[in-house]
């Protein structure tokens, strides 16, 4: 109590100090300053809406898993790589098979995901031959992604043959670019 | 419709019909050993009127008749008076001038128009016996005169060889001249290419029915490569099969009840029979192979076609009936699109050696081997003329395919498609 009222007046003291002291100053010399008001417009905001939710500790997980599988599509669509084959070849190279490995881990990730494998020839042979050449190399490509745990209900194939080559030139590096296999998410 | 319209001239036999056996008759199957020196004298106006089409006609002509291989064109420059008399009976033609300068046969004309009609009197006379070879009269319309040109082309080939000329047929092929691959049909020296389809997508292996103005060929339109069908005048279009997996390369039978085409629906390509209803009516092959590309001999017994059960690519025979196999071809590690000649004694074919294919025939019994093509450019999907006189391919030249035509022989080859795309599998119509 003795403290309380001993801070009181010394408080009191001080702010009669410092009206005496502002009431001393000469007014008249000052420079006019004119400030300009500084007009925020506050435009008013609608309130927001309260939204109100029950907690569903399932739904959160849906969520996460739709989130994820969304994700998974994603990296399946961007991740599945085109395989080359060797010419008048429908057998899978080593190299075919690593990436064929990494593309089923991509697709057992998405599993709503379905995907169509076009099989792709060079425009060497005939163009009735290489449509079922193409064809070979859809099918063994499912076949391989099948044996790897793809469900084959969500693979389809089809033939182009020679008729969509990546690079039209007539050249031993464009011919071994268009003899693929490439994968097309068809959902 | 346009064609319909462009048919519609009557044709005329004139005078003399028996004199269609010449006096200069030679071999068919060897033309180029044996040329009839000929002059084709320019058509004269009938009345006097002169309508300018007498070049078109001559120019159309002259180049079937150059492509027979059968003569050689005596040079208008040497004509004497005779060439500018319209002599329209044999009785008027000074033969003795067309013997001075060394023709044996001398062709002539006159035209005349009748309102709307034009009328065409074209003879071909035989310089040594003085008569009549064949005389024919076409009434047609105006812009007929390049088929008239054709059908009196054809009509000169049978009267010196007793067999027609295959000029007033047509050939269809595939272009991707609109962007995308459609289906295409001209005459047989190129000129008036009309685009048949409009499937924007790929269209691909055109074949006539040999009977019905009508074809078949292979489309993605729907996604899959199914075979469809197209009726030429009306434009009317169905897919005649539709089975999961490849319908492709199919090819009418002889007689036009069956098409012989690929079917991957068992996983594997095999070749099938199938009704014109599209109904399946027999399985030819069994083989885990690639069976691809059949082709009818001509009595419909049996169908060449191209497996790689022995390895690489090559052209097999099967017996429609027995289902019995037998290899044609050993030569070459590549050999794909054969082709049976419409008489059935060769077999064309292309083999792929380092980059390029050539055009090949071959015996059905797998003898007398020959190369036709020779030189730069890729020759593919060789197909013969209605006549077997004729063979019509594609050539990848220079990153240009175009449809090219040569004799049976090899001899005499000459591009027939125009440019301004890429243009691909010919086939050759009937009779048309």
């Amino acid at each position: 109590m003795q403290n309380w009222s001993t801070r009181l007046l010394l408080m009191l003291f001080v702010l009669t100090l410092l009206v005496a002291g502002c009431a001393k100053k000469p007014v008249a010399e000052e420079a006019v300053v004119e400030e300009k008001a500084e007009v925020a417009v506050v435009e008013e905001q609608p309130t927001a809406a309260i939204v109100e939710e029950q907690v569903d500790e399932a739904a959160a997980a849906r969520a996460a898993a739709e989130e994820a599988a969304r994700a998974a599509e994603a990296a399946a669509r961007a991740g599945l790589a085109r395989i080359h084959f060797d010419f008048d070849q429908y057998l899978l190279t080593d190299t075919a098979k690593n990436i064929l490995e990494n593309n089923a881990k991509l697709l057992k990730a998405a599993p709503v995901v379905k995907v169509k494998i076009e099989g792709h020839c060079d425009e060497r042979g005939s163009d009735e031959y290489n449509l079922a050449l193409g064809e070979k190399r859809a099918l063994a490509t499912m076949n391989y992604l099948v044996s790897l745990g793809v469900s084959a209900d969500r693979l389809s194939i089809i033939s182009y043959g020679e008729e969509m080559p990546l690079d039209p030139a007539k050249t031993e590096e464009a011919w071994a670019k268009n003899r693929r296999a490439e994968f097309r998410v068809v959902l | 419709m346009n064609f319909l319209r462009t048919l519609a001239f009557v044709l005329f036999l004139a005078f003399f019909s028996a004199a269609t056996v010449g006096s200069v008759e030679i071999e068919i199957s060897s033309p180029g050993e044996q040329t009839i020196p000929l002059a084709i004298t320019p058509l004269l106006p009938i009345d006097g009127v002169k309508q300018g089409i007498a070049e078109e006609f001559q120019q159309v002509l002259e180049n079937d008749l150059d492509l027979s291989g059968l003569f050689d064109l005596v040079d208008p420059a040497s004509f004497l008076s005779d060439a500018k008399k319209l002599t329209l009976s044999s009785t008027e033609v000074d033969f003795t001038q067309w013997r001075l300068l060394g023709a044996e046969a001398v062709l002539k004309g006159g035209y005349r128009f009748e309102g709307e009609k034009m009328i065409f009197e074209l003879r071909l006379y035989d310089v040594i016996s003085r008569r009549l070879l064949t005389g024919r009269r076409y009434i047609a319309k105006k812009e007929d005169v390049r088929r008239i040109a054709h059908a009196f082309a054809d009509q000169v080939l049978l009267s010196l060889t007793g067999e027609l000329g295959p000029f007033s047929s047509r050939i269809a092929y595939i272009s991707n001249r609109s962007g995308q691959k459609e289906l295409y049909l001209m005459d047989v020296d190129g000129n008036k290419p009309l685009r048949l389809t409009a499937h924007r997508s790929i269209v691909l292996n055109p074949d006539f029915a040999p009977k019905r103005k009508e074809l078949i060929f292979t489309s993605y339109k729907e996604g899959n490569p199914d075979l469809y069908r197209k009726e030429i005048y009306t434009g009317r279009e169905s897919r005649l099969s539709l089975q999961e997996g490849l319908n492709i390369g199919g090819r009418y039978s002889p007689d036009g009840r069956e098409v012989a085409l690929t079917l991957s629906k068992d996983k594997n390509s095999e070749l099938y029979l199938i009704g014109t209803d599209g109904s399946l009516h027999k399985r030819l092959t069994k083989h885990f192979g690639i069976d691809v590309d059949p082709s009818w001999d001509p009595d419909g017994n049996r169908i060449a076609f191209v497996s790689d059960r022995r390895g690489n690519p090559h052209v097999f025979i099967i017996d429609v009936h027995t289902l019995e196999v037998t290899r044609l071809t050993y030569e070459g590690k590549y050999n794909a699109t054969p082709a049976w000649s419409p008489k059935g004694d060769r077999i064309a074919f292309s083999r792929l050696e380092g980059r390029e294919f050539n055009i090949f025939t071959i015996n059905p019994d797998g003898s007398d081997e020959r190369q036709l093509t020779f030189g730069p450019g890729s020759k593919e999907h060789p197909r013969w003329s209605p006549d077997g006189r004729f063979l019509i391919y594609s050539l990848d030249r220079d990153g240009n395919k175009a449809i090219w035509i040569m004799r049976a022989d090899g001899t005499g080859a000459r591009r027939i498609s125009a440019p301004g795309g890429d243009d691909t599998h010919p086939a050759w119509s009937g009779r048309w």
